[in-house]
């Protein structure tokens, strides 16, 4: 559990969303602290990629205000502290000319004034995240040349790479394997748990990663936090919030402490 | 060979020709892969538009033609970022609307003549000494911009949301691609012509990228490709007396050809 002084990451309050009088998000509050792991849920159109989006400075809100680690988001500067992984992540284009490693090393890209070079402090930074990721053996490959899997250990391998403080991952799971997908999921927990990194995660895919989860934000228009995934998961406001019966497949069970908010 | 070069007009033309060619090919890299190509055509007929303002009230064409490459480029981004256009609209528009007020600057002014056939198809007899110290100046200060902010362009042509979210100064670096294309363009008529300049910036990158190989070797193999045109356009321009733009172009599609024969999947 965070600690009541703890400066968040993501402290949003109050916050709207409108396009053309149509309401896509409406006067959300929430936080978001640091080895936190968060998983974002919600039906399609429900506002989920835009309130990420404003998380980071993408859209301007209509209303409310986004604060990046206790700052105003005007005066935020330390965009390395946060690693974002798209939606597109695996959908790359296939004859960009781009190595494995080149892609890596972006996260590193930020961190320089255009008068410096890369040192051995950088190549180790990219090294590791490559590591962790398990694509070394991958480094010298084209980026077009990979499957939708080892693309999407190869972009969060760069969102790693900038040294992050908070991973931001956009369902990146589109024309991903089954098996590459689980094999994701592992490597979130386990940064997540080893490494205290924080993640937060819009996914669709609730019960599988349901054990690993601190806490879950369902967002369809409204968001509601709850800070007993498990709880939420399994009471049937799951099939409320997508407007149809759904099932929930998790892995396996065990239990969790913490508040109930919902 | 050295025949050639024992003309001053020919040395002249050599110097201002590879740093042309290597001006093109780097900038034409990030070009190619911001999906920018067509920028290139439309930028070379708006310095036409300098061309023809220099020709009839008497300025350093070159000079003139630098500035309204640069003005028309930040035109096309604003229009670009600020209305509910399509890019190739846009870039079509400019690029008509450029040549047709070319001609009618050139015809009211009665300089439409041999000298403006030059800045179309390019010439190797046509580059003065000012031109020379014009090209160095400008060309040398493009290619160090080019190189500083090499990785941040590289990032940006990638994926341009993920570079701003990662602090890379997107509209800015934007806005310096473009000037700089529109600086290299401009310095780039008298050797390869108005009309063919777009070809030397998407060409060599597009023949290197055939090679799938990563983004430095990319980016070296379109310089090779680019300086190898040049040389050879400009050698076979000088002993068949043939415009320089166009002996350029075919030698490079002519790589171009050969790289798509010996990559084919």
């Amino acid at each position: 559990m965070q600690l009541k002084f703890e400066v968040p990451i993501f402290d949003v309050k109050n916050l709207s969303f409108l396009v053309r009088e149509n309401t896509i998000l409406s006067n959300i509050s929430l936080e978001i602290f640091h080895s936190e792991y968060i998983a974002i849920i919600g039906p399609n159109g429900g506002g989920k990629t835009t309130l990420i989006r404003m998380l980071l400075g993408l859209e301007k809100p209509t209303a409310g205000e986004v604060k990046l680690f206790g700052k105003k988001m005007s005066d935020f500067k330390e965009w390395y502290k946060i690693g974002f992984v798209p939606q597109r992540a695996s959908l790359v284009d296939e004859n960009f000319p781009a190595t494995v490693e080149d892609i890596v090393k972006m996260g590193r890209v930020a961190q320089h004034s255009i008068f410096t070079r890369f040192s051995k402090e950088d190549a180790k930074i990219v090294h590791d995240a490559m590591e962790k990721m398990d694509i070394l053996d991958l480094k010298e490959k084209m980026i077009g040349t990979l499957s939708g899997g080892q693309r999407q250990r190869a972009m969060i391998a760069r969102a790693l790479a900038s040294s992050p403080e908070i991973l931001i991952l956009d369902e990146p799971n589109t024309g991903v394997d089954m098996v590459s997908q689980q094999r994701f999921y592992k490597l979130l927990a386990k940064l997540n748990k080893e490494e205290k990194m924080t993640i937060l995660f819009i996914t669709h895919d609730i019960g599988v990663i349901a054990d690993d989860i601190t806490r879950l934000f369902t967002i369809n228009q409204k968001a509601t936090i709850c800070n007993d995934p498990k709880e939420t998961i399994s009471c049937e406001d799951i099939s409320k919030l997508y407007g149809r019966e759904s099932h929930l497949i998790s892995n396996h069970k065990h239990n969790h402490s913490g508040d109930t908010e919902c | 060979m050295l025949e050639m070069l024992s003309y001053e007009f020919m040395q002249r033309a050599f110097i201002a020709g590879l740093l042309i060619a290597t001006l093109a090919s780097i900038s034409g890299t990030f070009i190619v892969l911001k999906r920018y190509s067509l920028m290139g055509e439309t930028l070379a007929h708006s310095s036409l538009v300098g061309v023809a303002v220099g020709l009839v009230a008497g300025y350093n064409p070159l000079w003139v033609a630098v500035i309204f490459a640069v003005l028309s480029s930040w035109l096309i981004e604003y229009l670009r970022s600020s209305f509910a256009l399509y890019s190739d609209a846009i870039l079509s528009i400019m690029l008509s609307g450029s040549l047709a007020l070319a001609v009618i600057i050139v015809s009211l002014g009665g300089a439409f003549n041999n000298s403006l056939f030059s800045y179309l198809f390019g010439s190797i007899l046509s580059v003065s000494s000012d031109d020379l110290v014009t090209i160095i100046l400008f060309g040398s200060l493009s290619l160090g911009l080019l190189l500083l902010f090499n990785r941040e362009l590289f990032f940006i042509c990638y994926d341009e949301e993920v570079a701003k979210i990662s602090g890379i100064k997107v509209k800015f670096l934007n806005f310096l691609l473009v000037t700089i294309v529109a600086i290299i363009i401009a310095l780039s008529i008298r050797i390869v012509g108005s009309l063919l300049i777009g070809a030397l910036m998407v060409i060599p990158t597009a023949a290197a990228l055939q090679f799938r190989v990563g983004f430095k070797r990319s980016m070296l193999i379109s310089l090779a490709f680019a300086l190898f045109s040049v040389l050879f356009g400009m050698t076979t321009s000088y002993y068949f007396s043939l415009p320089s733009g166009a002996t350029i172009v075919i030698s490079v599609i002519a790589l171009f050809v050969i790289s798509l024969i010996i990559n084919k999947k």
